[in-house]
């Protein structure tokens, strides 16, 4: 930051010597563009010293050797072997992207009709408003907890299998709720919704309610409507959900520590685990596999929709 | 009509969707009430507010040990601070000084927005790395505050960015022109037209850092922030303080939502006066 100010004031100086040659208005803009690099550059730094170099970091030891307890700075592709030629890692990466396909799919089969309703039913704007609020105030409430709010619901002396042998639906309690799969799913899918919700609202609420009537009145049923208005009007909002769901589905480890009883492990989880043993090169592989994952999703999922176009 | 039909049915459909979202707290709510030999799990065997007493280390100690939230939701509340602070700031200037056109909008825009995208375990694992190699100390107030600002910064960035693409240059243009001084103009003219997203990134900041957990794993060092400190319930038993614990945090927050919302009703208003005053004139 310190150098880029100090060349701001050595191209300040034969600027002001210029000033016959360069009308104001020109001159009002380079100055203005000089302020604007000098605010940004904190930022800047920042970013780069904290989030860049440590993302390089990772990438850069996970070439690194591994002894038991240390990594060393000899290059080798030792760790990229061994993740990518052992079953167990090579299945969690497997967890990882199914887990992510089927909550990205529960959020949006459960988030649509929601935003269907909050978007496009619901016209008056503080009722849609007040709906938003409720929908997103769980989210004042601690991740964590939010996570472990669901040993309660889904446990064998839990809520859900308490309901259900109330209702005289099951004889003996489910014992595969919780501790499975399933209870990351569910968790994953209740913690995420929302941000699948919001987005597809935004984009209904904008849709001219005189376009749908007018293909009413052309006769078209509403799954026709549905289909070739709402949906395609609708689809930047699901990408810009699927984003948020994605991203953070991907880089998950916390729902799956506590509600699958080490039956699920994702990279997140691997790389957790490994670092707790110092694995430091192998939980980076690990890491940079993560990386590639998140990329191509984002990137595949901005193909779909130009956001810039359509914002 | 096949869409008036679908109204009612989506109605109620949301109303389960509400239900969905809230329905395991409202369950963990109920349990944090449950008797000193009770499980967390039903049924109630008696209405207490025991775990709460245990929560604050005020019922003889016993088998069960207490979370030692003292220490930590000192340090959360701190880093929290620590991070709104310095995030707002950051924010603030990023985007004033998108105000103007530079030619390498585009990449620090994306370089910025990069920092709430990229998941919290790969930043942590990052710079747990480069301490290692660097031989510094990891500590909740260094290691853990930066990536915590990371995170923090985009989200006050954009919602500052929003306010400020909604804001009429000419107001400060007028003040500059009456020769007030950049700063004197930022101070009297700008800021408070801007202060109701400062308290919204403000808010956004607080809540996002006091929260944080995955950035903070692996780089808080010995001492634990609060979520860790939950974090590592996760791995033993849970017992219904935990649930008691959830219940307070979440009071905590909704009061923060509160002094918000109150102090946001307070700037709108002054600013409704303000417009009142100019019509007057």
């Amino acid at each position: 930051m310190m150098e880029i100010a100090g060349e701001q004031i050595r191209s300040a100086a034969p600027a002001m010597g210029e000033d016959n040659g360069v009308s104001p208005a020109e001159r009002r803009d380079r100055q203005e563009r000089r302020t604007a690099l000098m605010l940004i550059s904190p930022g800047v730094l920042w970013m780069t010293l904290f989030m860049v170099l440590p993302m390089i970091m990772v990438v850069y030891v996970s070439f690194w050797t591994q002894t038991t307890f240390t990594v060393e700075p000899k290059l080798t592709t030792d760790s990229w072997v061994r993740f990518l030629t052992s079953s167990t890692y090579l299945a969690s990466t497997w967890t990882t992207v199914r887990i992510w396909g089927i909550v990205l799919l529960s959020t949006l089969l459960i988030g649509y009709p929601v935003a269907l309703f909050i978007g496009l039913m619901v016209r008056n704007q503080t009722l849609q408003t007040a709906l938003l609020v409720i929908c997103v105030i769980p989210f004042w409430t601690s991740f964590l907890i939010r996570v472990i709010a669901w040993r309660p619901m889904l446990g064998t002396e839990g809520a859900i299998n308490m309901i259900l042998m109330k209702l005289g639906i099951i004889d003996t309690p489910l014992t595969s709720l919780l501790f499975s799969e399933f209870a990351v799913l569910i968790g994953m899918t209740q913690i995420y919704c929302v941000f699948m919700v919001g987005p597809i609202t935004f984009m209904l609420s904008r849709i001219e309610p005189s376009i749908i009537e007018a293909a009413r009145d052309l006769g078209a049923g509403f799954g026709r409507i549905f289909f070739k208005i709402i949906l395609p009007l609708s689809l930047p909002g699901v990408i810009v959900g699927a984003i948020f769901v994605s991203v953070m589905v991907l880089g998950e480890f916390a729902t799956a520590a506590s509600l699958s009883g080490r039956k699920v492990n994702l990279l997140g989880n691997i790389i957790v685990s490994q670092v707790g043993s110092l694995k430091w090169a192998f939980a980076s592989v690990a890491g940079v596999i993560l990386t590639v994952i998140i990329a191509v999703v984002i990137t595949a999922l901005l193909r779909v929709v130009n956001l810039r176009k359509e914002m | 009509m096949e869409a008036r039909a679908l109204k009612p049915v989506l109605g109620v459909y949301c109303a389960a969707f509400i239900l969905f979202l809230y329905g395991p707290m409202i369950i963990l709510a109920i349990l944090s009430f449950q008797g000193p030999g009770g499980g967390p799990q039903f049924p109630i065997i008696e209405w207490s507010t025991y775990w709460y007493q245990h929560l604050l280390g005020m019922t003889p100690p016993g088998r069960i040990s207490r979370l030692p939230i003292g220490d930590s939701l000192l340090r959360s509340l701190t880093l929290a601070l620590m991070t709104t602070v310095v995030s707002t700031v950051l924010g603030v200037i990023t985007a004033q000084g998108f105000r103007a056109r530079f030619k390498a909008s585009g990449i620090v825009f994306y370089l910025v927005i990069l920092g709430m995208i990229v998941p919290g375990v790969l930043v942590g694992l990052g710079m747990a790395l480069l301490t290692n190699m660097l031989g510094i100390d990891r500590s909740w107030w260094g290691t853990a505050f930066v990536l915590h600002v990371v995170y923090t910064f985009p989200f006050a960035f954009l919602v500052m960015l929003a306010i400020f693409n909604r804001f009429d240059r000419s107001v400060e243009e007028a003040s500059l022109s009456l020769g007030v001084s950049p700063v004197q103009t930022f101070r009297r003219v700008t800021f408070p037209m801007i202060f109701p997203g400062v308290l919204s990134a403000m808010l956004f900041s607080f809540t996002l850092s006091y929260d944080e957990f995955s950035r903070t794993l692996f780089t808080s060092g010995r001492d634990l922030t609060l979520p860790l400190t939950i974090y590592g319930t996760f791995s033993v038993e849970i017992y219904p303080n935990i649930f008691a614990f959830g219940v307070l945090t979440t009071l905590f927050s909704f009061t923060l939502l509160l002094i918000y919302a109150l102090l946001m009703l307070r700037a709108v208003r002054s600013a409704q006066s303000f417009k009142g005053q100019e019509e007057a004139e």
